[in-house]
């Protein structure tokens, strides 16, 4: 038992992998939505920040629906950094979808469906339930599982309040759940009847002088009065996404977890409109806007744009935000040009925020919260050289170059990065600007250069030749 | 201090009957999406079950929830007790999440011409062990035992139909067989309030089941 408990309590520190974002935690802004120059791992932007707060607060209010907002920049601005600012600022309680721009290519379902599917993941529903429980302390756990290791276990389970005590059968699949959450005697729990779920409360006050290991998170709690079995109003939040797979397919909850959910019927999401309506009207539900963030999004086609034109003006529809880092570009699928590479009827509909190019000091700023969160130690010279790589480059490759510089610094088994390090690994990995250069010097050392120049613009046909002139900016494929 | 409520809540649902045996079964449908059935002993003119289908929010096909009468005993206990009748041999496994075990206190509740009666069975305990009040801030008898082994609130809808609170003086207490049987005398509002019910369910039609037909047709 003591030996159980001990391997129970070992603390275990999460380790999460660090992100391009992970360092946001929200817009970094005050109560009155001034943006603070350095707050929460934003740095500089501050009329994008505070026009993303305006934002951030409109969808708090859950008021209106269908609003547009366009992040639009140059590249490395921190348009991505403002939307991750703006989930982390709305909390876990708002759903934030988050999905670029080129995922809706999928060969498994349509455009529109990916569309719809995302619009739809965006809306929050709270549903109030009242559910059966059951609540108690645990008296006495047995489980029995065959001497052959495989087959049926058994598994029974007395529980008490303060009133009654009871037995409990315990069917396979609840029993890997006590398992899981290693169910003790003395432990308070409540298992929830209808989906069987398991939850440890903490451990009765009765057990508290009992001789064994805890760790500090132990948490003790009275045991529960009165009945064992209540009913009990559950909120479940859920996405409206989430009520379509249920309701569209026959094995329900299952295709959740599968994620194969295919296409869902106009009916059924028409149905479940109107239910959710209802409820609202009934005062069961709530409904709960959330934000759905489509990132590069002028890789999306006409086709899209259209639909995105119509869904917008649903009463159900999330507050949308999309950032693109193109000019005056061809809207994917036709051969006009438009600001963005957006219509002009869906930009009218939008409103735009501009991120600006960082100034050296708060490029500066951000490389430090970055060498901050990889755990990097840089000497203040080196940092001032990699903000200057940084201005004269990119941010972007500058932030590669922390940690491989910290890892070079590692390898002579200093504490600190230094100068040395910085220009080491400034000449071990080459940024755009010089192997784009290195390309045009040697091009015809490489493979198949010599298409380039006659056989290119052959292959486009009759007015190809002057449209690749025109796109000449933008890198975006040829539409077929 | 009226079931006028209650009347009109049952005219206000589509009904149907059938008669099957000697029990005429009656399916009220409510506006509000409820479903109610019952049994009525068609000498007796007295209810032995009642169960309510209340509607539920999410998905799913929603359960009968039993408020008079015994439960159809299932042969294989194995099978989903609070999934009701029904899919029983197709689930012989473990299938089942939780369920109490079957030497748990089991609380059945039966109408009878002057009195309302539950039976708990598996209650070994002595009689003055039970303690069974009636409380009124509750609108529910609540029974408890000394030694902390059971407990329950059992509530009285009949009583709430009618706007009256429980009454301690009505309560009476038997054990015998393992079996702690509570009798709650029938006021005369409620006595008065089933007649009604009874004279509504006159009017409505009822068709014979086809299983005694089918018996009907065998026996010849």
């Amino acid at each position: 038992m003591a030996e159980a408990e001990k391997i129970e309590v070992r603390d275990i520190t999460r380790i999460e992998r660090i992100g391009a974002h992970s360092h946001i935690r929200g817009l970094g802004l005050d109560d009155v939505l001034e943006a603070r120059a350095v707050s929460q791992g934003m740095v500089g932007q501050k009329d994008a920040r505070r026009a993303a707060g305006v934002v951030t607060q409109m969808v708090r209010e859950g008021k209106i629906a269908g609003r547009c907002i366009l992040l639009a920049g140059e590249p490395s601005t921190g348009k991505t950094a403002i939307a991750v600012g703006m989930a982390q600022a709305l909390g876990t309680e708002t759903p934030f979808t988050s999905m670029s721009g080129s995922e809706i290519y999928s060969l498994e379902m349509s455009k529109t469906e990916a569309l719809s599917q995302a619009l739809r993941k965006s809306i929050g529903v709270r549903i109030k339930e009242e559910t059966e429980i059951i609540e108690g302390e645990v008296v006495e756990i047995q489980i029995e599982r065959p001497a052959t290791g495989t087959g049926q276990k058994m598994g029974k389970v007395t529980l008490k309040t303060t009133e009654m005590e009871t037995n409990y059968d315990l069917g396979n699949k609840i029993i890997e759940c006590f398992m899981k959450e290693k169910i003790h005697a003395g432990d308070v729990i409540t298992i929830d009847k209808a989906s069987g779920k398991v939850n440890k409360l903490g451990r009765s006050f009765t057990r508290a002088r009992d001789y064994d290991a805890t760790g500090a998170q132990a948490r003790f709690v009275q045991c529960p009065e009165g009945e064992l079995q209540k009913r009990k109003e559950v909120v479940h939040t859920v996405t409206l996404h989430e009520i379509d797979v249920i309701n569209s397919r026959t094995h329900g909850f299952l295709a959740l977890f599968s994620g194969d959910t295919g296409e869902i019927k106009q009916e059924v999401r028409d149905q479940i409109n109107n239910k959710v309506l209802e409820w609202r009207e009934e005062g069961k539900a709530e409904i709960n806007p959330g934000v759905l963030f489509i990132d590069e999004v002028h890789m999306l086609d006409i086709e899209c744009f259209s639909f995105l034109n119509r869904a917008l003006e649903s009463d159900m529809a999330p507050v949308v935000v999309m950032a693109t880092n193109r000019g005056i570009t061809r809207i994917r699928g036709t051969n006009y040009r438009s600001p963005h590479g957006i219509p002009i009827d869906l930009l009218d509909r939008m409103i735009i925020i501009r991120t600006v190019a960082y100034s050296e000091k708060e490029v500066k700023e951000i490389l430090k919260i970055r060498c901050e969160e990889e755990d990097c130690v840089m000497h203040p010279d080196a940092l001032t050289i990699l903000t200057r790589i940084a201005t004269d480059t990119s941010l972007r490759y500058a932030i590669q170059l922390i940690t491989t510089a910290n890892l070079v610094c590692r390898r002579r088994k200093a504490a600190e990065v230094n100068t040395e390090d910085v220009k080491k690994v400034y000449s071990l990995f080459l940024d755009e600007n010089r192997s784009s250069k290195i390309l045009k010097e040697y091009q015809d050392d490489y493979m198949f250069s010599e298409i380039t120049e006659h056989d290119g613009d052959e292959s486009v046909a009759g007015g190809g030749a002057k449209r690749r002139m025109e796109s000449s900016g933008d890198a975006q494929p040829m539409e077929h | 201090m009226s079931y006028q409520n209650w009347i009109n809540y049952l005219k206000s649902a589509e009904k149907n009957s059938i008669v099957s045996g000697r029990i005429r079964k009656v399916l009220y449908k409510f506006a509000d999406g409820q479903q109610m059935s019952e049994e009525y002993n068609m000498d007796t003119g007295i209810v032995q079950r009642r169960a309510w289908r209340k509607c539920k929010q999410l998905m799913g096909e929603p359960e009968w929830e039993i408020e008079l009468g015994e439960e159809p005993r299932q042969l294989n206990w194995s099978a989903n007790k609070t999934n009701g009748a029904g899919d029983s041999d197709a689930m012989a496994g473990a299938e089942f999440t939780v369920r109490e075990s079957n030497t748990a206190p089991l609380l059945t509740k039966r109408i009878t011409k002057k009195n309302i009666e539950w039976r708990i069975r598996n209650m070994p305990y002595p009689l003055d062990v039970y303690n069974v009040k009636a409380q009124a801030e509750k609108r529910a008898i609540v029974v408890s035992t000394s030694n902390k082994k059971y407990y329950k609130v059992i509530p009285v809808p009949e009583l709430d139909r009618c706007g009256v609170p429980p009454q301690q003086s009505s309560i009476t207490v038997h054990h015998q067989f393992n079996t702690l049987i509570i009798t709650y005398s029938k006021p005369d509002i409620i006595c008065e309030m089933e007649a009604q019910v009874l004279m509504l369910l006159k009017d409505v039609e009822t068709e014979t089941s086809m299983d005694d037909l089918l018996k009907g047709l065998m026996a010849k």
